[in-house]
Order: structure tokens, then C-alpha cells, then sequence
């Protein structure tokens, strides 16, 4: 490989523009363009036009001060008498002014031709069709014994698509040419003067003869000069093809070069200029013939890709999360790329859909496009291995790679894949062979068909694919972008209707407990004051009073299991031990008189708010010594062991237990397992409890048998998450 | 023995005001007690104006405030009377219906003597009225600025 890269340097560095000589098929005058002084001619000048460069200057100078004064870039016009095509050009400060001689043309005829050729660019559907009546059209023209289009391919390598001649010269249709063959600064010239021709390619270069004082003339640029001498290391190659005369014409499309048209004969040829500018105008149909099917090709495949993202949006859309949105869609994912695979990848995840390298692979990917900057938000290349060679590739065939950072704050990036594709390529000779003779490189000797397969590489991503993932990019953007306005906005209606909560639970607080305090108060004042009361009026105004003070209970449990909700947990040691001791010396009036063996193992400390964690205590406590209140001696066992995460508190008792079958309802709000003539309560505790211990991180159970005794758990993690 | 300063309840609830009246009685304050039904009248009677414009002078032994009041709330009156040179050691126990927290805060943050949730059982509601005007009316040592019953 190290060869063809020296053999393209040596070819690049030639400075073929300014040769200081011309081929010897026509002549050249180059003049100062303000006095038209005359300061090089041809050594061949009175040769080809007869005349002395002085009296055929007299003659011409009336015609190039008037096209000086329109201002257009060249000027082309046929003489007569002597009969000369003559063509001038002003560059770089120089006027260069060009003969050769006319030949007749059937202008009719020509034109006929040219109508002929029009509609048939028109009415084909194949652009391969176009191509070879291009081919065919030329070699017709021109009279070269074979005429190709040849087409760059992104690497400037040349593709041979298409071909027509007269069978003196072998077929080059299909083989493919390294991009040495026409070094860049040649490309460049190619893109800039359309037509050359060398009709012979063992031409003497004729030499350029200064006028008054002496000066170099290798410092003329002859970039727009028809009759440019060409590189000697050009002539060599068309010797090697077996090729002595040449013509190419180039084929720009959208102002870049696209290809050329390139006619070869095995002998010296000549074309006149009225032929060759046929040639140029039916090349450049041609390229508007490609311009206007590639474009057609963008939009329809633009039009395909529009309805998939739209698909992708409404993904997005219905899933909420725009990753989840796409990985939910997989199939439109790849086909919005004609990718293999696609990944979201953002620090914490990594979505991967379809055919996805590995992912620490991918994660190096991401980390070098990191490291470019801020340019590579957006990035693609279909080999990745040549892109960056220090790394190892991806080991699962993928080359292409399509890669959009979403976010920079939060480096989350959507990329797709593609899978390589060996392609078996047909060289015209060896590329990779440098012949190499006395210390000069050569161009290669052989033009034996040379068949390589070219690996690590993928289908090269379209221009539309690329704007299709740019396009979603943005609306994922916007959809990021909306959702964080949602979720501000969500935050403050959340905030206003806490807001209003708290004012609500406030005024409850305050309000509700007041008549209940009433009932009770005055029915303790009557049943004091009436001292003649009978059984049954006690007995309903105790009634009327414990009702009350049941109502009192319950909107104060209530208060504090809404307050749960929104107050802060605080994160101290908690010494259960002391809170299980303080909760049984507040319950002494409850358990005065009752039999109660007590078993208290020593209890590891918590971590938690010691407030709620006393409530926990307080009504596993409370429901234990109230559920054994039937017993004649009551148990009641409280210890707890060490686990995994944390630490598991028990209480269990002898009590009247419940039925396992209604579990479930044990922790709700209101939900009570016992009528409540038989245990008194407000239905809230226990899920009192469950709350507190999930709020601190931690999780209750129960276990019970009826008439045999339940057992209540709660686990506190070691570390609270809050 | 130290002249009986009256205790100013400040209640505008009926119930609850006869309530606490039937508790005070119960345990034999010899205290009167004069009873003010918003915010307004009670500061009306700590500053001998309106309609205790020509009321004898002296200050209360001890204010019960009620938090919620109509016109000037609990918390205004406590704000005000805390912030007077002239008035700021009478004490003053905030009685309320709930032990709301931030009613709590502000009020010591305002320099409240005292805060009682009122119980919804009755025997312990009495407990507490009781509790309340046995020691500020009995035990509790009045700071020597209190300005006497009668006195300029």
C-alpha cells in the first residue's frame, strides 16, 4: 500500500499548470491584457498560422479589445484568411490567445445530431441508458476508437460505467482505476477547464519564445490553456494503455466533479474545436441528466424517510420517554438509516436495537467523538476502523457508523450501525503495485484486470439518510425540550394543590376537632349535673361521648398519616430498646389488671425519625396487648434479627389473630379485620405503620392464625435512602 | 397575699368558651375572669381602650388566647403584645384546637408562654384548664413589672 501513496505524492507534486510549453497541434500568444504588448509566442507560431506573431496580433486586436470590453471569460471566434479558430482568456495577468487550425464541420449535421442525442437524454428512464448513448454519441463525433464515462467514487477512485468504440482498444467497462491514475492537482484543472486533448502522445513540446527583454516562461499559468503541455508522466501512462491520442471532457455536476468523458485511439487523432464543443454541450446534458436523477432519487428516499419519522415521532409521542419511544419502535428505528443496528446511549443506559457492537465499544466510540468537541454532535463515517486506527474495531463486522449526541449535559447520543460489505472490486491493473525504475516512479505497466475484495467498509450512508437523522434529532430536541416544560409546569400545579392540601388539612385540623370536643364536653357536664339520670340515659350519653371521642381520634390519626406524606424524615440513631420500654410504660393504664408475659429481646439500634418510629411501636404494641385482651395469660414477644440490608423488628402474640385470606387489607386505610363492638380503633393504624416504615425505606409483613395469634414485621434498611 | 389580676380569655367560640368557663369554676380560681370573643377586644383590654376604655388598670394575670379568631387572630395579638415594652411580660398561653406545627413554631418565635392543644376528652380538656389557671394564677411568681391592679 505504502507504494501507491508515494507514487500519488510524486504525481501530486508536479506543478502541471505552468509547463512552459504547449503541444504542437496549434499555436499560443500570450500578452500584457492592458496594451495588448506581445510579450511570449510559440516557437511553432508562423508554422501553424502562417503569419508572424506580429502581423496575425495587428489583425485580431480589434476583436479582443471589443470582447475585453464585454467582460466575459473567453472568446472564442474562427478567422479567415489564413483560416484559424482562434480562443482567448485573461489569467493570472496574462492574456493567452490560442490558434489552431479550422477544419470544416457540416454544422447542419452536427446540430441534427445534437437534437437527436437531447431527446434521447429525455425520453430514457435509465440513467445507464443515458451514460452509454453519451458514450456512443461521442465516439460517433470524435472519431476515437473508444470513448468511456468514468465515474469517482467518494475516494476519487474511477468506476468505468460506461463505454462505446470501434473494438481497436479493449474494453475498460467495469474496471475501476486508483485515484493515483489522476493525481488532485489534476482533478482540480479538470474542474475548472472542462476540455483536453492530446492528439498525439509522442509530441515534442514546443517551447515558448519571449518577446523584448527575456523572461522565464514556466511561470505562465496555463490552468484554462487548451493546448496546455501535459505531464510526461501522463504521456507514459497513455503509452502503457497503448493509447497515443486522448481526449477527456469533464462531467460537473452541481458544480463538482462527477466524472469524465475519456476517448482514447491507438494512433495520433485530432478533433476539431467546433467537434469538441458539440462533445462539451452533450457531456453537460448529461450532467444535468445525473443532477436531476440523483435529485429526484434525495427526494423520493426524503419522502420515504419522512413518513418513517413521522412514525418515529408518533412513538416518541405515545411512549412518553423519546428513548423508550424509539427502542419501542425498532424496525423504523433502522429503516429511517437503512441501518443494521441503532443504540440510545446516554451514561446510565444503553439501549441497544438490532445488530450493536459491544458496548464498552461503542462507550470508547462516544468517548473519542467527546474528545473531537463540540463539532461532533453530529458525526458519520462507513469505516469506522480507518477513521480511527489506534483502536481496535468492532469484532461484530459493524463499519458504518452514524452517531447524534442529544444532549451534552446529560452525553446521551443516538447511533446506528451498519455491517460490512464486501464488495469485489475489478481494478485495471494492480493499484497497489509501483513499478519503479532508475529512482522514478511509474505509472503501472499493466492494465491486466485486477480483482480485489475490499473490506471494512459499509454502504456509504445517502445524503438523505444523513438529513433524515439530523431532521430527528431536532424533534427530539424539541420533544426533550417540551417535556421539560411539562415537567416544570406539572411541578407547579403539584406545588399549588400541596399548597392547597396543607390549607385543607389545616382548616380540618382546626375545625373538625372542635364540635366533636363539644359533644363529649357537654355530655360529661350533663351526665354530672343529672344526677337522676336512669341506667339507660347514662348509658346513651356515654355513648354519644365515646362516639364523639372515637370522631376525635380518628381526624387526629387522620391528620397524621397526611402529614406522613409530606413531612421530612429526620435520620438519627434510635435506640428501640428505649422506645419500646417508654411506649409499654405509657399503655400501663391498658394493661393494669391483665396477666401479660412479656419476652423483650434486646433490639439493634435504627436509624431513623424516633417520633414516627415510637408510633410504629406504640400501635404494633397497643394492637398486641388489645388483641390479647380475651386471654387468660397473654404473650407477647418482640425481638429482631440482623438481615442482608438492614435489620427485621418482630412483635408477635397469642391473641385472636386473622384469617391469612384477608391479608391484603390488613395495611389499608379503614380496613379492619375485627368488628369493631369487639376492638376499638380507628381502622388507621396499621397503615399508619406501613407508611413510616416506607418511608424510611423499609417494608412491613404479617403472619396470623385465627384464635392462635399474629405476628407483625417491619425491616428498616442499615442506611435510610433519604 | 397578692391581689387577684383577672385572667383574660380570649374565645370566640360559644361552646367552647362555655367549656372552659365550666372547667375555670371548677377549681376555684377566686380570679376573675373576663372574657374577650375576638382579637380586637382583647387588645381593646390590654390597652384600656374601646369598650375597656374605662376599665380599672392593671394587667392580667394571664391571657388564654384561642389561635383562631375572627378580626385580629391569636397569632396578631400575640405579635403585638410580645413587641410592647409595656406588655410583653404578661404571659400568654395559646390554646388551640390542633397541634398544627407551624402555628407552633411561630409562636414560640413570637414569645408565647405557653401552648395547649385542647383535648378532645373531656376529663383531660378540664385537666388542662385547670392545670393552666391553677399555675398562672396561683403558682407562678409575676415578674415585679407587672403593672398592679389599681396601681398608675
Amino acid at each position: 500500500m505504502s507504494g501507491s501513496r508515494s507514487d500519488l505524492d510524486t504525481c501530486a507534486r508536479e506543478p502541471i499548470h505552468v509547463p512552459g510549453a504547449i503541444q504542437p497541434h496549434g499555436s499560443l500568444l500570450v500578452l500584457d491584457p492592458d496594451g495588448l504588448a506581445l510579450l511570449w509566442a510559440s516557437a511553432n507560431f508562423e508554422g501553424i498560422t502562417g503569419r508572424t506573431p506580429i502581423e496575425l496580433l495587428r489583425s485580431v486586436e480589434a476583436g479582443l479589445r471589443d470582447w475585453q470590453a464585454t467582460g466575459t471569460h473567453t472568446y472564442r471566434t474562427r478567422l479567415q484568411h489564413p483560416d484559424l479558430d482562434m480562443a482567448a482568456h485573461v489569467h493570472q495577468g496574462r492574456l493567452i490567445v490560442e490558434f489552431e487550425r479550422s477544419t470544416p464541420v457540416f454544422q447542419n449535421e452536427l446540430l441534427f445530431r445534437l437534437t437527436g442525442f437531447a431527446q434521447q437524454m429525455t425520453a430514457t428512464e435509465e440513467l445507464g441508458n443515458a451514460l452509454s448513448a453519451t458514450a456512443c454519441l461521442i465516439a460517433d463525433l470524435t472519431g476515437f476508437d473508444r470513448a468511456l464515462v468514468y465515474r469517482f467514487d467518494p475516494d476519487w477512485n474511477g468506476h468505468v460505467v460506461a463505454e462505446a468504440g470501434n473494438g481497436t482498444l479493449p474494453s475498460y467497462l467495469g474496471l475501476r482505476f486508483p485515484a493515483a491514475d489522476i493525481p488532485a492537482q489534476a482533478r482540480n484543472l479538470y474542474s475548472l477547464n472542462r476540455i483536453r486533448l492530446i492528439p498525439d502522445a509522442n509530441y515534442i513540446p514546443v517551447p515558448l519564445t519571449a518577446f523584448g527583454e527575456q523572461r522565464d516562461a514556466g511561470g505562465i499559468d496555463m490552468t484554462f490553456t487548451q493546448l496546455r503541455s501535459v505531464s510526461p508522466i501522463h504521456l507514459e501512462y497513455m503509452r502503457n494503455m497503448g493509447t497515443l491520442s486522448s481526449m477527456s471532457i469533464s462531467v460537473m455536476v452541481d458544480g463538482k466533479l462527477w466524472g469524465l468523458l475519456s476517448c482514447h485511439s491507438r494512433n495520433p487523432h485530432r478533433v476539431p474545436s467546433d467537434i469538441r464543443e458539440a462533445c462539451d454541450f452533450a457531456v453537460q446534458s448529461l450532467a444535468m441528466r445525473i443532477s436531476a436523477d440523483s435529485r429526484a432519487e434525495t427526494a423520493a428516499l426524503g419522502v420515504e424517510l419522512a413518513r418513517v419519522h413521522t412514525g418515529l415521532l408518533a412513538a416518541m409521542a405515545q411512549a412518553g420517554r423519546w428513548d423508550e419511544g424509539l427502542a419501542g419502535a425498532p424496525a423504523a428505528l433502522l429503516e429511517l438509516t437503512r441501518s443494521h443496528g441503532a443504540t440510545i446511549l446516554s451514561q446510565e443506559s444503553f439501549l441497544p436495537v438490532g445488530e450493536v457492537p459491544e458496548e464498552h465499544h461503542v462507550r470508547r466510540l462516544v468517548s473519542r467523538l467527546s474528545q473531537h468537541g463540540a463539532a461532533t454532535d453530529f458525526y458519520f463515517t462507513d469505516s469506522i476502523a480507518s477513521e480511527f486506527p489506534q483502536d481496535e474495531g468492532f469484532t461484530d463486522g459493524t463499519c458504518g457508523v452514524l452517531a447524534l449526541r442529544i444532549s451534552e449535559v446529560e452525553d446521551s447520543w443516538l447511533i446506528w450501525f451498519r455491517q460490512e460489505v464486501v464488495k469485489a472490486v475489478t481494478w485495471g491493473g494492480n493499484p497497489h503495485k509501483v513499478v519503479q525504475e532508475s529512482g522514478r516512479i511509474h505509472p503501472r505497466k499493466s492494465f491486466e484486470a485486477w480483482r480485489e475484495m475490499v473490506r471494512g467498509r459499509s454502504a456509504p450512508w445517502h445524503p438523505a439518510e444523513i438529513a433524515a437523522a439530523r431532521d430527528l434529532r431536532s424533534s427530539i430536541v424539541e420533544i426533550v425540550l417540551k417535556k421539560a416544560e411539562q415537567l416544570a409546569r406539572l411541578a407547579a400545579d403539584l406545588q399549588k394543590s400541596n399548597r392547597e392540601l396543607e390549607a385543607f388539612s389545616y382548616s380540618i385540623s382546626h375545625d373538625l376537632r372542635a364540635p366533636f370536643r363539644h359533644i363529649v364536653g357537654f355530655s360529661q357536664l350533663l351526665t354530672e349535673r343529672e344526677k337522676n339520670l336512669g341506667e339507660r340515659s347514662r348509658h346513651y350519653l356515654q355513648m354519644i361521648s365515646d362516639s364523639a371521642l372515637a370522631a376525635g381520634e380518628l381526624v387526629d390519626d387522620l391528620l397524621t398519616f397526611s402529614h406522613l406524606g409530606r413531612a421530612a424524615i429526620s435520620a438519627d440513631k434510635v435506640d428501640m430498646n428505649k422506645l419500646v420500654a417508654e411506649v409499654r410504660r405509657g399503655l400501663a393504664e391498658e394493661t393494669a389488671g391483665r396477666s401479660i408475659v412479656w419476652q423483650v429481646d434486646h433490639l439493634p439500634v435504627a436509624t431513623g425519625d424516633a417520633t414516627l418510629l415510637r408510633q410504629v411501636w406504640y400501635n404494633l404494641i397497643d394492637n398486641a396487648v388489645k388483641y390479647t385482651r380475651q386471654r387468660e395469660e397473654a404473650h407477647i414477644k418482640i425481638s429482631a434479627n440482623a438481615t442482608d440490608d438492614g435489620v427485621l423488628y418482630r412483635i408477635a402474640d397469642n391473641g385472636v389473630g386473622f384469617d391469612m385470606a384477608y391479608k391484603s387489607k390488613l395495611f389499608g386505610v379503614f380496613q379492619r379485620l375485627q368488628r369493631s363492638e369487639d376492638f376499638e380503633g380507628t381502622g388507621i393504624g396499621l397503615a399508619l405503620i406501613k407508611r413510616i416504615v416506607e418511608r424510611h425505606g423499609g417494608s412491613v409483613d404479617a403472619m396470623g392464625k385465627i384464635d392462635e395469634g399474629a405476628c407483625f414485621t417491619f425491616s428498616l434498611p442499615a442506611l435510610p435512602e433519604e | 397575699m397578692p391581689e387577684l389580676r383577672p385572667i383574660l380569655l380570649v374565645e370566640d367560640n360559644p361552646r367552647d368558651l362555655e367549656l372552659t368557663l365550666t372547667a375555670l369554676e371548677k377549681c376555684q380560681i377566686a380570679n376573675d375572669i373576663v372574657v374577650a370573643r375576638d382579637g380586637a377586644e382583647a387588645l381593646d383590654f390590654l390597652y384600656l381602650s374601646g369598650s375597656h376604655a374605662g376599665r380599672d388598670a392593671g394587667d392580667p394575670a394571664v391571657v388564654l388566647l384561642d389561635l383562631k379568631l375572627p378580626k385580629v387572630d391569636g397569632l396578631e395579638v400575640l405579635e403585638k403584645v410580645k413587641r410592647d415594652e409595656n406588655l410583653r411580660h404578661v404571659p400568654i398561653v395559646m390554646l388551640t384546637s390542633s397541634r398544627e406545627e407551624q402555628d407552633l413554631v411561630k409562636s414560640y418565635e413570637l414569645g408565647v408562654n405557653a401552648f395547649v392543644v385542647k383535648p378532645v376528652e373531656f376529663n383531660q380538656f378540664f385537666k388542662a384548664i385547670q392545670d393552666l389557671g391553677v399555675f398562672w394564677a396561683l403558682l407562678n411568681e409575676p415578674p415585679p413589672k407587672l403593672r398592679q391592679v389599681g396601681g398608675n
